[in-house]
């Protein structure tokens, strides 16, 4: 099996190429071969197939175009590339299961398969960014008061450290890098869940140099949290994300290789973003010697998860995955719609009947407003999110795949000019940190008509 | 081949992203003595178009956009000496300098608009990922662009949007470069905090919003 160094020395030795010849050269015509010879079809009527077939196949494409296909290097324009053989003895040796959390908070976080009777684990919790420290406070205590919560992926503090404005790669990016484990591990405490595992560090860090400064045990970090690194779509790697992984390795913390393919970027339609979602996960392994994986589809238009052709996407290369790889995935959804509006529930009930029954692993609890805006989201989504998840488990595929077209057709037209919704304090007793009437109102009636739909909450 | 056959070829080759097949006609296409400039704008350009018009009804992707745009340019290897010889000009909308800002390494959304605006008769130079202010301005300068387009992904790297913008006030170029900005958290007022001259919600809006932009310009 393939060592890290191996990686390393393949970046300073591939084959030389520009960026631009790279994609046009081989990704694109790679990624298309493939769709061809593995008859990679999306049908828009089945958004959650139930096809076990076609999970294999879109395995077997993702297999032979990471072989194709390879890697990128940024830093050396070379191209790291891995044999069929390495990729298929990476899978065997995949350890199907991560160690997280401390104490009376570690769990292990485990691979599900399609159809699976086990509710997904619940990753509760944005990265997204909140004004205020206190804000983030109570958000992150409220939502690991659950106990389904079994790990957590932590808030950006604010974008200004003393009032000055926090920048990719400077210096204050470090003091905000850092603050933000800080607080989040303040907050754990708080709510009683010390030992709970942060799965997304660092948040807001753009650079290498802030993700490990700010992951020194000092700061509150620990081996049994997961690192985020993510992969530069499409099929790109540069040093930083290599630091990463030397540092991770050699600290013997969780890895996480993070891979968000954009339907309607390099990956072209449904078909391509669904093999190369899934090859991701063969990277993670072979390329980045993950623990875990995290990952997220998104319609390059849109800017969300939760369209037609992306939850075909989830479902496929959620399938493909579970049956085929045995590597432990969060899916993370972006939600067209924010808070407070029916729509977001409509979309996040559609995104994870899709994605739980399809085998994922765990599941972030959807992000409202696609995780732009400051302050939009609240412990609501993550009440939501987990009674969801439970709902999901009672069900297949097919019937998942009649709730997903019913919810489509309540909120599929209206993507484009999705409502925004309302920030934490709009909707929120901020003081008492209660959901506000109004809000409370329009989750009981959105839960009826859900229930009224066929989706079976306890 | 008849000339109207020889547009056609040239206007399939780019729809169908064929580089190979796109320089071959556009050989055929000066060995049979066919305006170049006609070859450019009622061949290659109309392919363009088709390709463009398919990608805003969500009928083609970025690939289709990136193939067809190799196979321009390398149609237009073979008739830019033909023009130049010819003493002829093809009309350009505008010369766009696009870049992710300092800090951001994200490329997918500035790799559309820029195969969008290209679509569109736009030059384009693609100064690529993590550019910093200066850097950008310099490569405004050398291609004697009329805009500027900055991208941004991430709530840490829209500052960077404002660099530009304080960096060309500083250097008294403000009014040389109309700016627009984009990217997945920035808004339009962010735009407007930032004294940008606009704002794009996607590759479409961008053109459009550099059309009218360009149009307003002396």
């Amino acid at each position: 099996m393939i060592d890290f160094l191996d990686v390393c020395e393949r970046a300073e030795t591939g084959p030389l190429m520009t960026e631009k010849d790279f994609e046009l050269k081989v990704l694109i015509p790679g990624l298309r071969d493939v769709v061809s010879e593995y008859e990679i079809k999306y049908d828009s009527e089945t958004p959650v197939p139930a096809d076990d077939n076609l999970a294999d196949r879109v395995y077997e494409a993702s297999v032979n175009y990471l072989a194709r296909v390879g890697v990128y290097c940024q830093d050396t324009n070379r191209l790291i590339q891995f044999t069929e053989e390495e990729i298929r003895e990476a899978v065997a040796n995949a350890p199907g299961q991560c160690f997280t959390g401390e104490g009376k908070d570690a769990s292990v976080f485990r691979v599900r398969e399609p159809d699976d009777v086990t509710p997904a684990r619940c990753h509760v919790n944005w990265g997204t960014v909140h004004s205020s420290r206190e804000m983030a406070v109570d958000i992150m205590s409220a939502n690991v008061t659950h106990p389904e919560a079994k790990a957590i992926s932590i808030s950006s503090v604010n974008k200004t450290v003393r009032g000055r404005q926090v920048t990719a790669g400077s210096p204050l990016e470090m003091y905000a890098g850092i603050r933000a484990v800080k607080v989040a591990r303040d907050a754990l405490r708080r709510a009683g869940r010390p030992g709970l595992p942060m799965m997304n560090l660092v948040p807001a860090a753009a650079s290498a140099v802030t993700t490990i400064g700010a992951s020194g045990p000092q700061f509150g970090a620990r081996p049994t949290d997961g690192w985020i690194i993510g992969i530069i779509s499409e099929n790109k790697l540069d040093y930083g994300a290599m630091n990463k992984v030397a540092y991770l390795l050699n600290w013997g913390a969780n890895i996480g290789a993070q891979g968000a393919p954009s339907l309607g970027g390099y990956s072209g339609g449904a078909p391509g973003t669904a093999v190369v979602n899934t090859a991701y996960f063969l990277l993670g392994l072979v390329g980045m010697k993950a623990d875990y994986h995290l990952c997220f589809p998104i319609h390059f238009r849109h800017g969300c998860c939760s369209t037609r052709d992306v939850l075909w996407v989830v479902s496929a290369s959620s399938q493909a995955g579970s049956r085929n790889v045995p590597v432990p995935v969060i899916w993370l959804g972006y939600m067209a719609a924010g808070v407070n509006t029916k729509m977001y529930f409509y979309e996040a009930a559609a995104y994870l009947l899709a994605a739980c029954t399809s085998g994922a692993d765990a599941v972030k609890m959807p992000t409202p407003a696609k995780g732009v805006k400051v302050d939009a989201s609240t412990p609501m989504e993550t009440r939501f999110g987990i009674e969801m998840v439970k709902a999901a488990s009672r069900l297949d595929r097919r019937e998942a795949n009649e709730l997903v077209l019913k919810l489509l057709e309540m909120y599929e037209s209206r993507i484009p000019d999705a409502p925004e919704g309302d920030r934490y304090q709009d909707c929120y007793d901020a003081e008492m940190a209660k959901p506000g009437k109004d809000y409370l109102r329009l989750y009981d009636e959105v839960k009826g008509e859900l229930t009224d739909l066929g989706i079976p909450f306890e | 081949m008849e000339r109207y056959e020889i547009l056609e070829e040239l206007k399939t080759a780019i729809v169908e992203g064929d580089a190979a097949k796109a320089r071959e006609t556009a050989q055929v296409a000066v060995q049979e003595e066919i305006d170049p400039l006609e070859a450019v704008e009622l061949g290659l350009a109309k392919g363009m178009e088709v390709v463009g018009d398919r990608f805003e009804c969500g009928d083609a992707y970025l690939p289709e956009l990136m193939m067809a745009g190799d196979a321009f340019k390398s149609a237009m290897e073979i008739l830019r000496p033909e023009l130049m010889r010819q003493k002829k000009e093809t009309s350009v909308a505008g010369t766009v300098v696009l870049a992710s800002v300092r800090g951001d390494l994200h490329s997918i959304g500035k790799n559309i608009v820029a195969n969008v605006l290209e679509t569109h008769g736009f030059q384009v130079v693609d100064a690529g990922v993590d550019n910093g202010a200066l850097q950008i301005i310099e490569e405004a300068r050398n291609a004697n662009a009329d805009a500027i387009g900055l991208s941004a992904l991430m709530t840490t790297t829209m500052p960077a949007q404002k660099e530009v913008i304080n960096a060309l006030l500083e250097l008294g170029l403000r009014d040389e470069y109309r700016v627009i900005v984009g990217g997945g958290p920035v808004t339009e007022e962010w735009a407007d905090e930032i004294g940008a001259d606009g704002f794009g919600q996607d590759a479409v809006q961008a053109v459009e919003l550099l059309k009218s932009l360009l149009k307003e310009q002396p």
